[in-house]
């Protein structure tokens, strides 16, 4: 499927088939430029402003889960560990040519990209960490409780102030109750997807492999997150070799739709620093 | 039909504030702010007195649940309760099912444990074992318990499938599972039940559940809250058995179990003035102080299942749910209560409607004391019992969900086929 708009110059999606076959991962990409990988958080791949900029400049292509299309639901139960994960993904990303190619992920996404980067230190030229998961300890404990939190209280623990436009645009009402019945089935299992790789306690041991990421990194924090605490961005900036961090201030947990400037305006010079 | 004796392990008393104090009756209520020790030892030991008591009273088994972490239950594992029930009854020769209704196998992550404790109590119960495996409630294996909330199920296929293996292979054999791997499994003891206790598994509504249920030839039981439980367990019956006619399976009354909490006055207006509070306590402090996110996470249930129950919950009326107070609980049915006369004939007409050959009754609901459980299964045991023992006797000759020992028959092949339906 290929179509094109103005505002969105190249949209396509490719299936990629990937461990051993047993996963059928999905691609969306769009844009045109160099190519850029971005992973989604565990709310799912939702196409915000940000994405859309990127787009102008950066071809990206966005891997969608496994499990969580709604035509291959099952899918999610051929991936037992992280290490599952990583390294389906990276056979999919070499299949697709995507290495040496810079990499941003968000929350879950962010986790991802980290242990990719970790254990495949050539595969991407940069890395952008935005709220990752990954690093757990006593004195900033998190939790996944925002999966089962009622869906009226989400935005008000993703966003520092969910009444915005960026955030309001993240919640569509949906169009009737067959809508409404599809998105809570969808949003309720994808949130299952995600956290068979981060419950009871979102610590797979990244802590232990950070230092072999060698590309340099942007981590990117919004000051405000409470769904995981800004005190692990300095955390992830002291495990990380080649990395800065910067904290967003007056934001919450995705800095990309509460600061979209300020997101996109630090991400890409930091793509184009040599 | 067969009538078992069902109880909580409640911790008793619980401060009249609780619910607005405190957010739920797992996992977070703080057990040092609440407790008296002493008063544990007591409600404990008074759990068990009165199970005792029941089987005394001549119940055809007492059964105990499973849930880790909770002040309605102190119930971490009922093989523990089973083992002192189990001694006690055979020392006083007492005939009477062992039934551990909850021993969860989505939360468990020691299956050979299972197995092995299960098969030491059908033996030293001589063969009076009737073991139940549920899937396991959200807050218990996924948050007590750490299992994520997605592999809660393969987890159970897993786990059950091995406990049938340790308890019937008769060589020694290395288990090399997903999540537990074993380089010599050969339990001692091994079940005395041949080819190994009845199985039952218990449902709360997951099509899924009832289906794995008739595929597999296990024993059913129903577990519904709130006020609105009659119309549920309706609902949920009629698709089984319509799910039952569709598989080609008989329609045996037996396969069915359901737990129905039940409190018996010497008359209506007598019932409501012993029990109202106690029951009113298990609402505000106990099984209905549970937030839904404690029942069910996302992961849990397959999006196949999920539509199902979303869709059931969407559309239901809107308007909220009949407040839990003893009076609409009671007109709902959710808690049936009255003279022996009221409380026989409702049971009566709910084993027809809903076509069950087991009814676990709950006797010791919330804050009831002792004595007072006493009395209610006094009553129960003498005015109500004897006359639901009659219904369904055509079948009683076929009850395969059941011990030998106790007038049942040998489980189906269905149940030990290894290769037999999974939950997942």
């Amino acid at each position: 499927m290929t179509t094109t708009s103005p505002n969105q110059p190249a949209t396509g999606e490719k299936v990629i088939a990937t461990w051993n076959n047993r996963i059928r991962l999905r691609f969306v990409i769009r844009g045109s430029g160099p190519a850029l990988v971005y992973l989604h958080p565990a709310g799912g791949l939702f196409w915000d402003d940000f994405l859309a900029r990127l787009t102008e400049h950066y071809t990206v292509y966005a891997p969608v889960f496994p499990g969580t299309s709604p035509d291959d639901t099952f899918a999610i139960h051929e991936l037992d560990d992280i290490f599952d994960v990583v390294l389906a993904y990276e056979q999919a990303l070499r299949s697709l040519g995507l290495e040496n190619v810079p990499v941003v992920g968000q929350s879950f996404g962010g986790m991802l990209a980290a242990e990719l980067s970790a254990c495949f230190p050539k595969l991407f030229t940069k890395v952008v960490l935005l709220d990752p998961a990954g690093l757990w300890n006593e004195q900033h404990p998190w939790s996944l409780d925002f999966i089962s939190a009622p869906p009226e209280q989400l935005p008000g623990l993703l966003f520092k102030d969910p009444t915005a436009e960026g955030p309001r645009s993240m919640f569509p009402q949906p169009s009737g109750p067959e809508e409404a019945l599809d998105q809570a089935v969808a949003g309720i299992w994808t949130f299952g997807c995600m956290a068979k790789f981060l419950w009871p306690v979102p610590d797979r041991g990244l802590r232990k492999r950070l230092h072999r990421v060698t590309a340099p990194t942007l981590i990117m924090w919004g000051e405000d997150d409470r769904l995981i605490p800004v005190a692990y961005a300095d955390e992830f900036g002291r495990l990380i070799p080649h990395s800065r961090v910067e904290v967003v201030p007056d934001c919450g947990h995705i800095p990309q739709i509460e600061h979209t400037d300020h997101t996109y305006a630090t991400v890409t010079d930091f793509l184009a620093e040599h | 039909m067969k009538v078992t004796y069902i109880h909580h392990y409640p911790y008793r008393h619980l401060p009249e504030d609780f619910a607005s104090r405190y957010e739920e009756s797992v996992v977070t209520n703080p057990y040092f702010e609440l407790v008296d020790p002493k008063l544990v030892h007591e409600d404990l030991r008074s759990a068990l007195d009165e199970a005792m008591y029941a089987a005394r009273a001549g119940f055809d088994a007492v059964a105990l649940t499973e849930h880790g972490q909770s002040s309605y239950d102190m119930n971490p594992n009922p093989d523990l309760g089973a083992a002192a029930l189990a001694y006690a009854t055979e020392l006083e020769g007492i005939e009477t099912g062992i039934y551990t209704v909850g021993r969860s196998l989505g939360k468990s992550r020691e299956p050979l444990r299972v197995a092995e404790e299960q098969a030491w109590l059908d033996c030293l119960s001589g063969g009076r074992l009737i073991s139940g495996f549920p899937v396991g409630l959200a807050y218990d294996a996924n948050v007590n318990a750490g299992v994520p909330p997605i592999e809660t199920r393969a987890r159970y296929d897993e786990n059950f499938e091995f406990i049938l293996r340790a308890w019937t292979e008769r060589e020694p054999f290395p288990f090399n599972g997903h999540y537990s791997q074993y380089p010599s499994v050969n339990i001692w003891p091994r079940p005395v039940q041949q080819p190994h206790p009845p199985v039952s598994v218990t449902g709360t509504g997951n099509p899924n559940t009832t289906r794995f249920a008739l595929q597999r030839d296990l024993g059913f039981n129903l577990v519904v809250l709130g006020a609105a439980a009659p119309n549920t367990a309706q609902r949920i019956f009629d698709d089984m058995w319509r799910m039952a006619d569709e598989l080609d399976l008989d329609d045996n009354p037996y396969r069915a179990a359901f737990a129905q909490s039940v409190v018996v006055g010497e008359t209506d207006a007598d019932a409501e003035r012993l029990y109202a509070k106690h029951v009113e306590y298990s609402m505000s402090r106990g099984v209905g102080h549970i937030p839904m996110h404690r029942l069910a996470l996302p992961g849990g249930i397959s999006p196949q299942g999920l539509r199902v129950l979303l869709g059931q919950a969407m559309s239901a009326p809107t308007g909220g749910q009949p407040a839990l107070t003893y009076r609409n609980l009671v007109e709902s049915g959710a808690v049936i209560a009255g003279s022996p006369a009221t409380v026989r004939e409702r049971l009566a007409d709910q084993a027809h409607s809903f076509r069950i050959g087991h009814l676990l009754a709950n006797l010791q609901i919330g804050s009831m004391p002792t004595e007072l459980t006493q009395h209610n299964i006094d009553l129960f045991s003498t005015q109500v019992l004897p006359h639901l023992r009659g219904i369904w006797s055509d079948y009683d000759g076929d009850n395969r969900w059941w011990p030998e020992r106790l007038g049942g028959r040998p489980v189906s092949t269905k149940q030990a086929d290894l290769t037999g339906a999974r939950l997942t």
